[in-house]
């Protein structure tokens, strides 16, 4: 009964945010939403005896994937004028997604009472006496290894392409170089000058740039670096 | 295990990751060195394919046979043909750099494991590791907004086939229980079992793997993408990829679904039909080459599918000699059209090729060659694509959908033989740039192929004919 | 989708197969209709994909749990890598197009006509 229960509130709860994920007017609304539908998609994972995917979903999902889209709708800056008025705005969102996130957890935190119960939230029998998680193991890395060598290769495509593609070297950015920074000499630096009374410091006395030759032997890709540390 | 069998696809993913290193290390500009070394790398794998046995490993997720040899062959020479037309590309300066053979390399590592593909989770995987590197691939000039435009639509468009693809594998597995051909084929065996969600999960699987080889409904991205992606990528995206996807489909068909033949055939001669007309009939108001090209292809795959709705040894015979006849025919074509450079911009008009028989008359003689052998004219290789094909449907009785083939192929003809008029009677436009080395290469090999393939059928009606018989048996 | 599946028809059930079918096709239905009704941004586009693919998830593991089989786990997982990498690549694409075109409406994407 309770097993019902539980399915139905997170099936409902799933299809609801994954409703709003489509028809918010607000793409953060929409990546909040998301995350609301992966924590039930995993609720639902543990019903059926999945408890590995489960978390898997939780850490790469809501860890990373759902992190990675939240990023990218804010560093986009679209809807701009809707972006602007703050964090005010998603406020009463985030808590609505945070009170239900909570709302469950409590109930599946209170569900552990139920143990003698657990056969019946999942409908597979566990399979050999093994932990789910030492099963999929066993299984991924012998059976299964040539397709879990592939899916090596699809992130390692995945990286290369978000590298090539949005990776730039933008030339005049000014890095630190420590290296740089400790070799500095104090006389290279500093120019104690003599102030004659009445006139002052001439901009010619202080304001000389340091030789290029004598400030930067090494010419490769910082070379733009140079004069960071004033 | 048997682990040996997948040596080829393992030897070239480690080139790959290998080359990358090298490409990141190096300084200065590694694009000409890595692309050597990855032509080096495809073709030390092809020999390994062929040195390798013929068997069944990783439990019955691989497999290698005389078929996904052939395939895999085809699939290496078009990557390699591809990588050499990129080194004569320079239209953007972003294309010039290393990481754009190792995406090639490993994009053809997951086209290998297509070809050898034993179960729906080698399937899948294979399409995937395909499919992300040809993502990145068109969006590589990232720059160019056609060409992320491209890149953008193909993503969207090509996850969502995807995801219908993996719906169809997890409807199929669930309701017959297993995702191996092996035990598909005896599960389907028994008339009693094929349910009507397995019939929806093949029906999801068909469609996935149509919309790669954009064949009719699940061709719209094919223009688009192929007029903003930059030219070798349309070259390399028209060639090895649709080889291994259409790969996939005769296996899987003609493997574990072929005791559903009587569903599925009516459902490939449907595409195939639609997939001829829209060809030919939508690349007659074309004035960009490269949409023409796309168009072109989606024909090209419609008459493909005739050979695998007829179902039969000759049928399939007829689907292999025709894609390897269909990537040198685009192989080559594609390298005339990267050829056309105008005071160091890329032109891409039909209007641009006006009289080029006389400002360069090898150029014009091969494209004409290419062009001649897309219609189906003899004796060139692409008339006995056509011809096994058309052969085979008729030798089964399907006389309607060759006749279909036969009059698209007259209507494809008009806008092939158009080309050759405007670069043989037309006004003659100013000269292209002098091109380099790789793409006359390119272009007289293919075009040696082509011209040649009537006198030397032999070998390779043979091997496609080994290819058949170790699929059916 | 009431087909009795070994494993499950024995023990007293209130929540079936079924059940989780119908979660996923409804999920399935509304990461399509989030692709082809969307007209305002490509992210949610690739949040509809993201949708499509937790639906097949549910499908793998509702399946393995009935079959008394863990491949479909197995492909869950494969599924997951996979979903991640194409998150990644799609929002570099993303990225990139946004750079160059100045916004992301679906509107917009209409550079050539197709």
């Amino acid at each position: 009964m309770i097993a019902a229960l539980a399915f139905y509130l997170f099936a409902a709860i799933l299809i609801g945010s994954a409703v709003m994920v489509v028809t918010a007017r607000n793409p953060v609304h929409s990546v909040l939403f998301l995350i609301l539908g992966f924590f039930n998609a995993a609720a639902l994972f543990l019903l059926a005896g999945a408890e590995f995917l489960a978390m898997i979903l939780v850490i790469v999902y809501v860890g990373a994937v759902a992190v990675l889209f939240l990023f990218v709708v804010m560093m986009l800056d679209i809807n701009f004028a809707q972006m602007r008025e703050g964090f005010q705005r998603y406020a009463p969102v985030g808590a609505t997604v945070g009170a239900m996130l909570l709302l469950e957890l409590g109930i599946v935190l209170g569900g552990w009472k139920f143990a003698p119960d657990a056969a019946n939230f999942r409908f597979a029998p566990r399979i050999a006496e093994l932990e789910n998680t030492a099963h999929l193991g066993q299984l991924l890395y012998t059976d299964y290894i040539l397709l879990f060598q592939l899916s090596g290769l699809v992130l390692l495509v995945a990286m290369i392409g978000a590298i090539v593609l949005t990776l730039r070297d933008r030339g005049p950015s000014r890095r630190q170089i420590i290296a740089r920074q400790i070799a500095r000499k104090a006389s290279e630096t500093m120019v104690m000058v003599d102030a004659p009374i009445g006139t002052g410091v001439g901009a010619a006395d202080y304001l000389h740039p340091i030789p290029e030759a004598a400030e930067k032997p090494d010419t490769h890709e910082h070379a733009h670096a140079g004069h960071g540390g004033h | 295990m048997n682990w040996t069998l997948a040596i080829p696809e393992i030897v070239l993913s480690c080139c790959g990751m290998a080359i990358l290193l090298y490409g990141v290390l190096s300084r200065g500009n590694a694009f000409f060195m890595s692309s050597m070394l990855s032509v080096g790398a495809l073709l030390l794998t092809g020999v390994l394919v062929l040195s390798t046995d013929a068997g069944s490993g990783f439990f019955g997720l691989f497999i290698t046979d005389a078929f996904s040899a052939y395939i895999k062959l085809t699939i290496l020479v078009a990557a390699a043909l591809s990588i050499v037309m990129a080194l004569g590309y320079a239209e953007h300066a972003n294309m010039q750099r290393f990481e754009f053979p190792v995406l090639i390399l490993l994009c053809s590592v997951g086209m290998l494991v297509m070809a050898s593909a034993s179960s729906l989770m080698t399937l899948y995987m294979g399409i995937e590791l395909m499919s992300l590197s040809i993502y990145v691939l068109a969006a590589f000039a990232r720059d160019d907004l056609r060409s992320s435009e491209a890149g953008l639509k193909y993503f969207v468009l090509g996850a969502l086939a995807s995801g219908l693809l993996l719906y169809g594998i997890s409807l199929v597995y669930g309701f017959a229980g297993s995702m191996s051909f092996d035990a598909l084929g005896a599960a389907l065996a028994d008339p009693k079992k094929v349910s009507a969600g397995l019939v929806t999960g093949i029906v999801f699987i068909v469609a996935g793997l149509a919309f790669k080889i954009s064949a009719v409904p699940f061709h719209m991205w094919t223009p688009d993408v192929y007029e903003g992606a930059p030219t070798p990528v349309t070259a390399f995206m028209g060639t090895a990829p649709k080889v291994a996807a259409m790969a996939l489909l005769v296996r899987s068909l003609a493997g574990p679904f072929s005791d559903l033949l009587g569903q599925w055939q009516q459902l490939i001669i449907l595409v195939s039909i639609a997939s001829m007309l829209l060809g030919s009939l939508a690349a007659i108001g074309q004035s960009n080459i490269k949409r023409l090209m796309a168009y072109s292809s989606i024909g090209h795959m419609g008459y493909a599918l005739i050979g695998l709705a007829a179902g039969t040894p000759a049928g399939i015979r007829g689907v292999l000699i025709y894609l390897v006849t269909y990537v040198f025919m685009n192989s080559g074509t594609f390298a005339c059209i990267i050829a056309m450079r105008r005071r160091g911009r890329a032109v891409e008009g039909i209007a641009d090729l006006g009289g080029l028989s006389k400002t360069d008359p090898g150029l014009a003689l091969a494209l004409a060659i290419f062009m001649f052998s897309m219609a189906g004219i003899p004796p060139f290789s692409g008339f006995w694509g056509k011809y096994f094909i058309f052969s085979a449907a008729v030798a089964q009785g399907m006389w309607p959908i060759a006749v279909i083939g036969v009059l698209t192929s007259v209507i494809g003809a008009y806008y092939y033989v158009r080309i050759i008029k405007v670069m043989y009677f037309d006004n003659a436009e100013p000269a292209f740039d002098a091109r380099p080395a790789s793409l006359s290469f390119v272009a007289a090999a293919s075009c040696i192929f082509t011209t040649f393939f009537f006198l030397f059928p032999a070998p390779l009606v043979a091997a496609a004919d080994a290819a058949a018989r170790a699929l059916l048996g | 989708m009431n087909t009795p599946m070994p494993g499950m028809g024995d023990t007293k059930m209130v929540i079936g197969l079924g059940h989780y079918l119908t979660v996923s096709a409804i999920l399935l239905v509304l990461g399509i209709f989030g692709i082809f009704l969307n007209r305002k941004n490509v992210i949610v586009i690739l949040m509809s994909i993201e949708l499509i693919l937790l639906a097949v998830n549910l499908n793998l593991v509702a399946f393995s749990a009935a079959l008394a089989d863990l491949a479909g786990q197995v492909m869950a997982m494969f599924v997951l890598t996979v979903a991640a990498a194409e998150a990644a690549i799609g929002l570099a694409i993303v990225v990139i197009y946004s750079r160059n075109r100045g916004s992301i409406e679906v509107e917009d994407v209409t550079m050539m006509k197709g």
